[in-house]
């Protein structure tokens, strides 16, 4: 990792690590918006001196940075469709309306959705009309809302396009969308269905409904919440490519911000075809005015900040320090970063800390035997720093729209009401992610 | 000419703590669209209109920021709706106040009058004193237009 044009000295390690440091900490007091932080700390890397321009740009992963605006275009677009509330409301019938078997079937909706998009966008589309069927259940949405938050987490967990963490992760190792799949999805089948556990003893089992509330969930008519089939058609087919694209990348030869943003390019051709000037620029506008640029500039700013910290070497240090606690054993390894992510991810934004675990993990690699023997280290990092997030209200993004909606409807979820519930059951999954480390790989 | 001149200083007003279903009948005897909303000192609180009426019909999802934006899906009656808005009927009005919208000062000029009513789509916009915030009295947009009919004339 040492580029030309990278100065390393002791003097330039220290300044790296307090500026990293201090990053950090404001990152955390949430008192700056998060974007400028990254950008005003990158810029400081290169004025201070401890990166150039160029060894900075090569530091941005934009592997990472395409995929994820090629997938906010995509899921911009889609979700005019309205087949993000024809799951809902189809789920909610197929068990005839019950309240227990909505928050089974919305988790599940969830679950599935997050790992495909955004986590963020899928509660955002979800949660609206869940918050409905509970009034019209006269249901109180909390233990739907709590579901939501865990389900959207741990199905993000479960694919490499799910979660900010496993794309970084993927993008740095080439770790594929099957390898995700084979490796992640069946460790995150289990954690699901235990976590819907402690939530059927909590609330499920109390849940109750009136036949005459349950008759107007089941009157719903799931085909009219499609506002455009034609939209829906084009939507579906490429995103049905995309995740070929994804699945095939390998043979394909062909990388997932490649596949991503192709898809966007082609989706945004096929629903602008025979629109006149104005309207496309119209339509291409709002599409791209859904990417979340803040997350997008802080990603930029973010990668620039650790590559300057990995350029001292200092991750390098780091990461021999952690091997020599622990001996140079990989199961200890594996256990010490599952758990650390998690419990950190629970309190911080798991972006900053996955971006800087991934450096730090790389150069474990000649302690054991290579790239390939680091496998067991990035599913514990995924999985911890993924599930990690569901520990506190603050622990992801998804959590805090959930909380803002939740409010709005007059149920607001309290920060230590939730931790109470959520910190345990997290544990939980993690308990479960241990076990599941150890069976398959260690 | 200012807002002064073009106002009607004694407006149908409502407290906060009065019913819903006592504002839904001022709007229905009265055709008011808008009915401002007073303290015990007369000072400005909000306004209670239809739309306010048409929010208590509807459940929350619905009318929440980033709330459902399509509902074609609902098959609920009219009696459904009706229901709901009889539930809330004894709710006090202060809950459901819409205090974003433009208000003016006695000395608002005319066209500016005539601007923030076609810039809010509004038809009645209360004035309101700039610093004890009482209300003074309220322009319809019929005040208005019977002002600009009978000048051209």
């Amino acid at each position: 990792m040492h580029d030309s044009g990278e100065i390393a000295s002791a003097g330039s390690m220290w300044l790296a690590a307090i500026l990293f440091v201090i990053t950090y900490a404001v990152v955390m007091s949430e008192r700056v918006n998060r974007a400028i932080v990254a950008l005003v700390a990158a810029g400081l890397m290169i004025i201070l001196g401890i990166l150039n321009q160029e060894a900075a740009i090569r530091g941005i992963d934009f592997n990472t940075i395409g995929l994820l605006i090629g997938m906010m275009v995509i899921v911009a677009i889609t979700r005019q469709s309205g087949i993000f509330q024809f799951l809902a409301i189809w789920s909610a019938k197929k068990v005839n309306a019950s309240p227990w078997g909505i928050l089974v079937m919305i988790s599940l909706v969830t679950a599935v959705t997050s790992a495909f998009l955004d986590n963020v966008t899928t509660v955002l589309l979800v949660v609206p009309v869940t918050l409905l069927i509970t009034e019209e259940l006269k249901a109180n949405p909390y233990p739907y809302l709590f579901s939501m938050i865990f389900s959207s987490n741990i199905g993000g967990t479960a694919t490499l396009i799910g979660d900010p963490p496993n794309i970084m992760i993927g993008s740095a190792t080439g770790l594929t969308f099957n390898d995700f799949g084979y490796h992640l999805t069946p460790a995150i089948i289990v954690v699901q269905i235990a976590t819907l556990i402690p939530i059927y003893l909590i609330w499920g089992r109390k849940l109750k409904a009136t036949a005459e509330d349950r008759q107007r969930v089941m009157a719903f008519n799931e085909f009219e919440a499609i506002t455009d089939w034609r939209l829906l058609k084009q939507c579906l087919s490429v995103i049905g490519l995309v995740v070929f694209g994804f699945i095939f990348a390998k043979w394909l030869r062909l990388e997932a911000a490649t596949i991503a943003i192709f898809g966007a390019a082609a989706l945004l051709l096929l629903v602008n075809l025979g629109k006149s000037a104005d309207e496309q620029s119209k339509h291409v506008l709002a599409a791209f005015n859904e990417v979340e640029w803040i997350t997008i500039f802080f990603f930029v700013g973010l990668f620039i900040v650790v590559h300057g910290v990995d350029s001292t070497g200092l991750l390098k240090v780091l990461a021999e320090k952690m091997i020599a606690l622990t001996g140079g054993n990989l199961s200890a390894t594996a256990v010490i970063i599952l758990w650390s992510s998690a419990i950190l991810s629970a309190i911080i934004d798991n972006i900053p800390f996955v971006a800087t675990m991934i450096p730090l993990i790389k150069a474990m690699a000649p302690s054991f035997g290579g790239p390939e023997g680091l496998m067991p280290l990035w599913w514990a990092l995924s999985l911890g720093a993924c599930l990690g997030g569901n520990g506190t209200l603050i622990g992801a993004s998804a959590n805090l729209v959930v909380a803002g909606f939740a409010e709005r409807a007059g149920q607001p979820i309290r920060f230590m009401q939730y931790t109470l519930m959520a910190f345990p059951i997290m544990l939980l999954s993690i308990a479960i992610s241990t076990v599941y480390l150890f069976w398959r790989y260690l | 000419m200012t807002a002064q001149n073009l106002m009607n200083p004694n407006p149908v007003t409502l407290r906060p703590t009065d019913t819903v279903a006592t504002a839904a009948t001022h709007i229905l005897t009265h055709r008011l669209r808008h009915l401002p909303v007073v303290d015990d000192q007369g000072r400005y609180l909000g306004t209670f209109s239809i739309y306010s009426l048409l929010r208590l019909t509807l459940p929350k999802a619905v009318i929440m920021e980033e709330g459902l934006r399509d509902v074609s899906f609902t098959t609920e009656t009219i009696d459904g709706l009706a229901r709901r808005l009889r539930e809330r009927g004894s709710e006090p009005v202060g809950q459901w106040l819409s205090q974003d919208d433009p208000v003016m000062h006695p000395d608002t000029p005319t066209m500016e009058v005539m601007l923030l009513m076609l810039r809010g789509r509004t038809t009645s916009v209360p004035v309101v004193d700039q610093h004890s915030n009482r209300l003074e009295g309220i322009i319809a947009f019929w005040d208005v237009l019977e002002k600009l009919l009978v000048e051209t004339r």
